[in-house]
């Protein structure tokens, strides 16, 4: 395999990986808590890295994984007291245990391969470099084997947790009265999610880690009203980020990762004004379709009432102001697209119903019954 | 086989300075319904709370069928209140009724055909069959009642409790919930609804218990339900007998 394409798929495979259980985190609105543990695990990692002198040892992974579990914890108890609510609970725990990373890094790891900007940034260019070889034999990047193995952890749980995940994010009351310990799973998903950011810290730092597990379940939410189908579409945007974001980054001769988040954040825009359901513009469009279907239905109504005195067209903007406080330009553009459509139509100088205006008249008489 | 469904005996919970309910007691038989009143913040919902094992009991004793709520949890249905949920959940109605089924199916096992079937019926006796696929958020306050409703039919439970499953419906909803509710107590079900409204009372319950921290009364409506033991729920002058407001 060439080194761009093993940069490709570490970039892919990362991505679904933290597409997966940031699915679970969006809709529990705990987004920002994948933003607390990507930064709290820092200390975890420079005291893991302390103990075992490497950055892949599974031991570093599970202490750094324990940090991010801690600061889940820290931020719970902190807001369980009722004095400080949730958001503030986040901003107060992370950086203090980001900062003793900080402070540890200076201290006592300083003349290592691993600084802030690595942790913050990472780089997917340099996976190629570090290499899993058993017995003499490559086995190609080791980030490959570390993000396969978590991507499986991710998809094996949450395959076989699904239904109650799925019970405890939307209902965790329920949950514990059928005896499904929601806790224990939040934990665990949380545990996951730890993980997951620290394990994928190093190729595509912590930063990009935060958009790779919000930006994919935010947008397919957008797209979709079924939870399965969301989480397959974050997966497969996932992989989308990183083969658009590694086709940019070459382009730009630009940094993988930031790529990658900026395809993440550009497609979510895209998404949020164009999503054909419940976009900015179809919510638009239909607020201005059901606008403009009132509007005729009760000028309909207005002209076929017996009791209407007759509406001269040189009046109409004046005596429509007064009934229905339309302002002049609506008026004279209804009554435009109306007589269009055959709607209603103008004899000897005044406004009048057509058949089909009356029948819109009989749709809108159904509203007030 | 006991008659009694439900039997808490002095029921205490406190979550902070002050407790939230009082040395409460109730005793629900099978085959009744009973509800549950009393003014804002009297601890209705905590007592539904404690007897689920949701929230932490100070002292008290309470026994699901003689038993403890964790060996007969598979035959106790609960409907808690429609805002205690996100309803903006990428999920459509047959799902969340299908959800009543999961402490029957246990860890791991799916849903399968049979469950969905049976969730339809759930669906049909509650008049939303025709609303099975519709997303959830895209259904109005009664329709998603009467999907919470559904979600604990289908569980076939033998006791349940529902927390205020009348808030925010129609004349016509109030009716068919109503009904539904009767058919379970008839079919020697125990059903014990939190409510509010006074002036239903009488019509809807068999049995009433008025809360108001501590347990001012429960039994029959007939018996219980008086001005006297209304006034002395709600702290004012009301009457069992007229509007409520």
């Amino acid at each position: 395999m060439s080194p761009q394409a093993e940069v490709q798929l570490v970039a892919a495979v990362t991505a679904v990986a933290c597409a997966l259980p940031g699915a679970f985190l969006v809709l529990r609105r705990l987004s920002m808590m994948s933003d607390a543990i990507s930064h709290a695990i820092l200390p975890g990692i420079v005291v893991g890295f302390m103990l075992t002198e490497s950055l892949a040892s599974p031991l570093l992974i599970a202490g750094a994984a324990a940090t991010g579990v801690l600061t889940v914890v820290l931020v719970e108890r902190i807001e369980g007291t009722g004095l400080v609510r949730e958001d503030a609970a986040i901003g107060l725990v992370f950086p203090v245990l980001f900062s003793i990373g900080v402070v540890l890094l200076a201290r006592y790891a300083s003349d290592v391969h691993l600084d802030v900007d690595a942790v913050l940034l990472g780089e997917l260019a340099f996976v190629p470099f570090d290499r899993l070889e058993w017995g003499g034999i490559d086995l190609g990047p080791r980030a490959l084997w570390v993000m396969g193995t978590v991507l499986l952890l991710n998809a094996a749980f949450l395959t076989a947790f699904y239904k109650e995940l799925k019970l405890s994010t939307f209902d965790a009351q329920l949950a514990a009265t059928l005896g499904f310990i929601p806790g224990v799973l939040h934990y665990v998903l949380m545990s996951l999610v730890s993980v997951t950011a620290v394990s994928a810290f190093d190729a595509v730092g912590s930063i990009l880690v935060v958009a790779l597990m919000v930006a994919p379940p935010a947008t397919a939410y957008l797209l979709t009203d079924r939870l399965d189908r969301m989480i397959v579409l974050s997966a497969g945007l996932g992989v989308g980020y990183a083969l658009v974001g590694y086709a940019g980054a070459a382009a730009l001769d630009a940094s993988i990762a930031g790529s990658m988040a900026t395809v993440a954040g550009l497609l979510f825009g895209v998404t949020l004004v164009a999503a054909p359901e419940r976009g900015l513009v179809a919510t638009w469009r239909r607020q201005h379709r059901h606008t403009a279907r009132f509007s005729a239905q009760l000028l309909a109504a207005y002209l076929a009432n017996p009791s209407t005195p007759p509406v001269p067209l040189s009046e109409a903007s004046n005596r429509l102001h007064d009934r229905f406080g339309w302002l002049p330009s609506h008026t004279q553009a209804l009554i435009s697209d109306l007589r269009d459509q055959d709607l209603i139509t103008v004899r000897s100088g005044h406004l009048a119903c057509t058949e089909a205006g009356q029948q819109l008249a009989d749709e809108a008489a159904q509203h007030a019954a | 086989m006991t008659d009694v469904a439900l039997d808490i005996q002095g029921c205490t919970v406190a979550y902070h300075d002050t407790p939230v309910l009082w040395d409460a007691s109730l005793t629900v038989p099978r085959g009744t319904i009973t509800g549950v009143l009393g003014p804002n913040g009297a601890g209705k919902t905590t007592l539904l709370k404690a007897v689920l094992g949701l929230v932490p009991v100070a002292s008290g004793r309470i026994q699901v069928f003689g038993d403890t709520y964790a060996a007969q949890q598979d035959r106790v249905g609960y409907v808690p209140q429609r805002g205690s949920v996100d309803w903006d959940f990428p999920t459509n109605a047959l799902d969340v009724v299908l959800m009543g089924l999961y402490g029957q199916l246990g860890w791991f096992r799916r849903p399968g055909a049979h469950e969905n079937e049976q969730a339809r019926q759930a669906l049909r006796d509650v008049g939303m069959l025709d609303y099975t696929d519709r997303q959830i958020s895209q259904l109005s306050g009664g329709q998603q009642q009467r999907v919470f409703l559904a979600r604990a039919l289908v569980q076939d439970a033998d006791l349940y409790l529902m927390d205020e499953p009348l808030q925010g419906v129609d004349a016509t909803t109030e009716r068919t919930i109503m009904q539904l509710l009767h058919n379970l107590r008839d079919a020697g079900k125990a059903v014990v609804v939190v409510h509010h409204d006074l002036h239903t009372v009488a019509d809807y319950f068999d049995r009433v218990l008025l809360l108001n921290k501590r347990a001012v009364a429960s039994g029959p409506v007939a018996s219980v339900f008086t001005d006297a033991n209304v006034s002395a729920t709600y702290g004012t002058e009301m009457r069992a007998s007229t509007e409520a407001h």
